[in-house]
């Protein structure tokens, strides 16, 4: 049964968002359109609540014990140095986003303008301008990083976000516009610990026959809470390889959601999260094929210890237009203790009858005879189980933009560091 | 077999067709009589699978001019399986697979189809399975291959063979077989010709569709066609093949060229 | 060519049951209150408690809201226009079938289901229920002389009363939706099955349920019983005439199995779908549910889902006792402007439970089917298993397949798997059977009885063939 919000709750929710806009800085600067109307829009909207299907399993505790507030930056805590083929931005950097740096060819700022007229047109395409965490990031974002990609770019473009103070609240917002055959990777770095909250928006419209490899390693500490939405929109015979890995976070949750325009495209999405400790871990994706020949492969693993909690919706929408489209499904996930739980639940819905779409789930704990297979070899029990889970991350992590392992995503999310 | 007096099994007369707007076949003309084995070669392209599809009766041809007749009455007027019950039989180039249908059920239902029609009594479970085990034989197939879905998860030596077995039991009067030979090693090769000359009588003829000249060392062919451009260009015995192993196919392209621009 | 048929003309064969048998009937005054419910209780002369469990469930019912989340679109159901009584105006029970109403006999027969003595199945009991009231049971005396009961709800109220309120509602709370509130607070009848320690039920028992007034809901409320080392295999079959208004079927069924006991329940639902517009058709709403309650206990349902313009059903196995065993098998199959939302649950409360759902919805016209289930393993299921196939046929490119698996597990000794795919009947497979000399409308049949073949090899043996030809039939003309 849906567990029902206590009015006490609704009411301290409806605070909590009354609060939140209040201690916002007057609207100002390039978004501050975008800002009025996010503001108006969560004060309208309180928080989602359990009731409402799409936020069943999500408990929003941990982000309403948060009081955040924008503020400016001046740490960066742990970083590596970039590698000779990375670009790296700092998404809070306190003053010019470039901050001197010229941009490696291929990417252009996009002028305001443009901005004014692409902004938002992907979110509204993916059907998620109002969605409540989108809102969030709209009221709260003082600035866009907005790109036109154009050509094959070399170099990895690396942006990373880190909210490491207490109380502090870092919306990042992103905007690529892939030009017809253009290739980008990307990788988004997102850093959360202390009592802090990280918003991301990013938005992407791949243009013809155009490449775009994203990775995004969102790690956390502590009660720091991370909120992220991912819209793509695919015109044909573009590639979109997405992969994402989260951990440690009181609480995550990220939305992709991808539309294929026209069909013809090619998305592979690859996701790999982690919940232990008291944590919560969330995606809820949605794929979208709006014409024929449209090809999905999405692979989903998540991991449930202590008392974590990993949930995964996972909706493919195969609608009339979209005939021999070919998607597949699967979600595998660990449930490594008695007190952490795991809701898995992949949404298929097809009229089209020319098509294969197949989708798999399984939950289980690390296979019995694997385990046993390396403990006849000498392992123990712990070093056996620990290659094992290794493994099953591996098949993720690897498949992030090459430059991730300059960030250990392995160690960290293992808590091998 | 060439026997003046055999009766015409197959005749086909200024076939034309064509799959959605483009035509394929534009005028083909061929003759088969009983006791006949004859060979269609001929680039990819050249039409040759659409004339099997064409008299098999698929869905996806239109049929727009000219005449086939078999054992003198309209065979285009005919459904699919109709023209199976009456012994037309296509040897498919790529057999489907059909999840969840049983082979042997498959085989059973099939066979009981041609029998009656040929006014034999339909086989009842236990006899049929006989009259299977003792046909596996002719294509060296396991057994265990009755049990599995319709071609599924059949390598395609597997799925040619199962072609042979169907062909075994359906007994049929003209066998068109497609392109038969493609995908298999030369052991599948020689069961699966091995099989269609254990099938071949007096009183049945064979139309084999292909490429190469290596199914036809195997199976003699009394005549052999060449098609290109929707049209059998010539016209031989079995040494028209062995001309063409030689030459290749680029004298055809040029008779082809110079008939067009006529 | 096979221009003239298509798999698309398959599928809409007419309704065969769809006749209306011309009966007078005791009808309660349309509506529903405190006193419709009183008066339903009284005419069937039942005890205090079943009086005080209709009264409880009537007030639940009242504080609930008609659930909308499955998304079902249908007009908005008006429940004081319905009728919650009507009988076949016949005096009691007859003791002989040779005292039955003729045109009662002769509609059964009609629909295949003989009951006089010279033509009933042999080795099946029936139980028939049209409309609100069981008319008949065949074989009650054979079973009972191996301590089986078989009998209509109302008759077990009468003769068995301890055995009516120690189960009844223990499995589906009068509380639990608001279909299953409703059904508590006027169910008129149904079957009765008591199965006692170690027997093995000698016949498949059968309930036949027969709507046949326009205005009436059906509130049939089923009770099975086995207890420890008993088994049974049970199936129910339905139809209803053709109306172009809607018909209300909000059934309970409940399922109660104590230790190493065996229940198979199978169910053939062929009510009325309306026409190819959506005009008319059962809305059948219907809670289905099994507990193992003891060790080592076997709970199958199996379904073969052909007809209602609206099917909402989940019939669910609550695995309590150690390593007690759920299956669910069902083939759905909507045509036209049908809807069809069925799955199940399988609830794993005990250790070393283990369930398995295999699911085969075909969707063809403009309907749309949809599998939802829930997959539920709690903290002290450990070593439980699942094991869930999926499997959608879509025939056209109108009809709409959806799959809603839903899997929560807080025990890691357990393992959950999940598959699902889609497939369809192409035209190449149509053709390489066609061109064996299978005709059009057997390679469709064997396409789809090959697709339902996991399904179809649970049902008891006298009704798979049934199932085969059924699905056949409501398949005529829609393959293309």
């Amino acid at each position: 049964m849906v567990a029902a919000m206590s009015n006490s709750a609704a009411v301290a929710a409806s605070t909590w968002v009354t609060t939140f806009l209040e201690r916002l800085p007057a609207p100002a600067g390039e978004l501050e359109a975008v800002q009025w109307r996010g503001r108006e829009a969560l004060s309208r909207q309180p928080l989602p609540s359990r009731r409402q299907e799409d936020w069943r399993f999500t408990d929003l505790a941990p982000l309403t014990a948060l009081a955040p507030v924008l503020a400016p930056s001046s740490a960066q805590v742990g970083w590596p140095e970039p590698a000779a083929d990375v670009f790296r931005l700092w998404l809070d950097a306190p003053d010019d986003l470039l901050n001197g740096q010229s941009l490696p060819a291929g990417l252009s700022i996009l002028s305001s303008d443009e901005v004014q007229q692409a902004l938002g047109h992907t979110l509204a395409a993916c059907n998620c301008e109002q969605h409540w965490p989108v809102e969030l990031n709209q009221a709260s974002a003082t600035r866009v990083l907005a790109l036109r990609v154009s050509g094959a770019v070399v170099p990895t473009l690396e942006l990373v976000s880190q909210a490491a103070e207490d109380g502090v609240m870092r919306p990042v917002r992103v905007l690529l516009l892939l030009e017809e055959k253009a290739s980008l990777k990307v990788l988004q770095i997102q850093l959360g610990s202390g009592c802090s909250l990280s918003s991301l928006v990013m938005e992407a419209h791949l243009g013809r026959e155009s490449t775009l490899r994203h990775g995004l390693l969102a790690l956390g500490e502590g009660q720091a809470c991370f909120l992220g939405h991912l819209a793509v929109e695919q015109e044909p015979r573009s590639q979109l390889e997405s992969v994402w890995a989260s951990h440690g976070w009181a609480l995550s949750r990220f939305e992709p959601r991808v539309v294929q325009v026209d069909g013809e495209a090619t998305t592979s999405l690859k996701a790999l999260q982690l919940a232990d400790g008291q944590q919560l871990v969330d995606t809820h994706s949605r794929v979208e094929f709006r014409g024929p020949e449209g090809q999905l492969d999405q692979l989903h693993k998540a991991i449930a210890d202590d008392r974590g909690r990993s949930v995964f919706n996972g909706a493919v929408r195969v609608p009339r237009a979209a005939q021999r489209t070919n998607a597949s499904q699967l979600s595998r996930n660990l449930l490594l203790s008695n007190q952490a739980r795991i809701d898995t639940k992949p949404e298929l819905e097809i009229v089209a009858d020319d098509v294969r779409c197949a989708h798999g789930a399984t939950v289980s704990r690390l296979q019995t005879d694997e385990l046993f297979y390396l403990q006849s070899r000498g392992l123990s029990a712990s070093v056996a189980a620990g290659l094992l889970k290794r493994g099953f991350c591996e098949e993720v992590l690897r498949a992030l933009p090459a430059a991730a392992a300059a960030w250990r995503p392995l160690q960290r999310m293992l808590g091998e560091d | 077999m060439i026997r003046p007096d055999a009766d015409t099994l197959l005749e086909i007369v200024d076939l034309q067709a064509r799959v959605e707007d483009k035509p394929i076949l534009k005028g083909v003309n061929l003759t088969i009589k009983a006791g006949e084995i004859h060979a269609v070669m001929g680039r990819n392209g050249s039409g040759k699978s659409t004339l099997s599809k064409v008299l098999a009766g698929h869905p996806a041809y239109t049929v727009t001019g000219g005449s086939v007749r078999y054992r003198g009455a309209d065979l285009l007027d005919l459904e699919p399986e109709q023209r199976a019950r009456l012994g037309l039989f296509l040897g498919f180039q790529y057999p489907v697979e059909i999840p969840g249908v049983s082979n042997l059920e498959f085989l059973r239902v099939s066979t009981n189809a041609r029998r009656m029609e040929k006014g034999e009594e339909e086989l009842d479970t236990f006899a049929f399975e006989d009259l299977v085990r003792e046909r596996l034989q002719v294509v060296q197939m396991d057994p265990a291959f009755l049990e599995r879905s319709v071609n599924e998860g059949f390598s395609g030596g597997e799925k040619k063979r199962n072609e042979i077995l169907q062909m075994a039991l359906l007994d049929p009067l003209v066998a068109i077989l497609d392109e038969t030979d493609s995908g298999l090693d030369i052991d599948a090769l020689r069961i699966v010709a091995g099989g269609v000359n254990h099938l071949a009588s007096p009183e049945n003829a064979t139309l084999l569709i292909t490429h190469y000249q290596r199914l036809l060392d195997v199976i003699t062919p009394d005549y052999v066609h060449v098609m290109a451009g929707g049209r059998i260009l010539r016209t031989g015995g079995k040494e028209l093949a062995l001309e063409l192993e030689d030459r290749g196919y680029d004298w055809v392209d040029q008779e082809l060229a110079v008939l067009e621009v006529a | 060519m096979s221009s003239s048929t298509s798999v698309g003309d398959l599928v809409s064969q007419p309704y065969k049951y769809g006749f209306v048998t011309d009966i007078e009937t005791d009808k309660i005054d349309k509506g529903l209150s405190e006193d419709v419910v009183r008066l339903i209780s009284s005419k069937k002369g039942e005890p205090q408690f079943l009086l005080d469990f209709r009264l409880r469930a009537y007030q639940q019912w009242l504080r609930m809201e008609e659930p909308d989340w499955a998304a079902l679109g249908h007009p908005a159901i008006d429940y004081q226009e319905m009728i919650y009584y009507a009988a076949p105006r016949q005096q009691e029970k007859k003791a002989s079938l040779d005292e039955v109403d003729p045109k009662l006999l002769e509609t059964f027969d009609k629909l295949g289901i003989p009951l006089s003595e010279q033509k009933r199945l042999s080795n099946v009991a029936v139980d028939a229920v049209f409309d609100s009231v069981s008319i008949a049971t065949t074989y009650r005396e054979k079973l009972a002389e191996h301590g089986v009961i078989f009998c209509s709800i109302s008759e077990a109220v009468k003769d068995h009363p301890e055995l009516i309120e120690r189960y009844l509602g223990t499995v589906v709370p009068s509380n639990d939706n608001f279909f299953a509130a409703l059904n508590s607070a006027v169910f008129s009848d149904g079957s009765f099955v008591f199965i006692p320690k170690g027997v093995e039920c000698p016949m498949e028992l059968s309930t036949y349920f027969r709507i046949n007034s326009g205005d009436t809901g059906q509130f049939e409320r089923t009770l099975i019983v086995a207890e420890e080392g008993a088994s049974v295999s049970y199936l129910e079959g339905c139809t209803a005439p053709m109306f172009d208004t809607n018909q209300l079927h909000a059934a309970v069924v409940e399922l109660v199995a104590l230790d190493d006991a065996s229940i198979k329940y199978s169910t053939v639902q062929n009510w009325y779908a309306g026409d190819e517009n959506g005009v008319g058709g059962i809305y059948n709403f219907v809670t289905k549910r099994g507990h193992c309650r003891g060790d080592r206990s076997h709970i199958s349902w199996t379904q073969v889902e052909t007809g209602s313009a609206i099917t909402w059903k989940y019939p669910s196995c609550v695995l309590q006792g150690a390593h007690s065993v759920g299956e669910f098998y069902s083939v759905a199959l909507t045509n036209n402007r049908q809807q069809a939302d069925t799955g199940t649950k399988m609830i794993h409360v005990g250790p070393h439970t283990r369930s398995t759902i295999v699911s085969k919805g075909i969707s063809a016209g403009h309907s749309s089917n949809s599998y939802r289930g829930l997959v539920q393993i709690g903290p002290k299921a450990r070593g439980a298993r699942n094991y869930s196939q999926c499997d959608s046929m879509l025939i056209g490119d109108q009809a709409a397949a959806n799959t809603y698996p839903y899997i929560r597990s807080q025990q890691p000794e357990a393992s959950v798997e999940h598959e699902a795919s889609t497939c369809r009947i192409s035209a190449d497979q149509l053709f390489y059977l066609q061109s064996r000399g299978i005709g059009f409308e057997e390679a469709v049949s064997m396409m789809v009885s090959g697709f339902c073949r996991d399904v179809f090899n649970q049902l008891p043996m006298e009704f798979a063939a049934e199932a085969d030809k059924l699905l056949a039939l409501k398949l005529e003309g829609s393959v293309g």
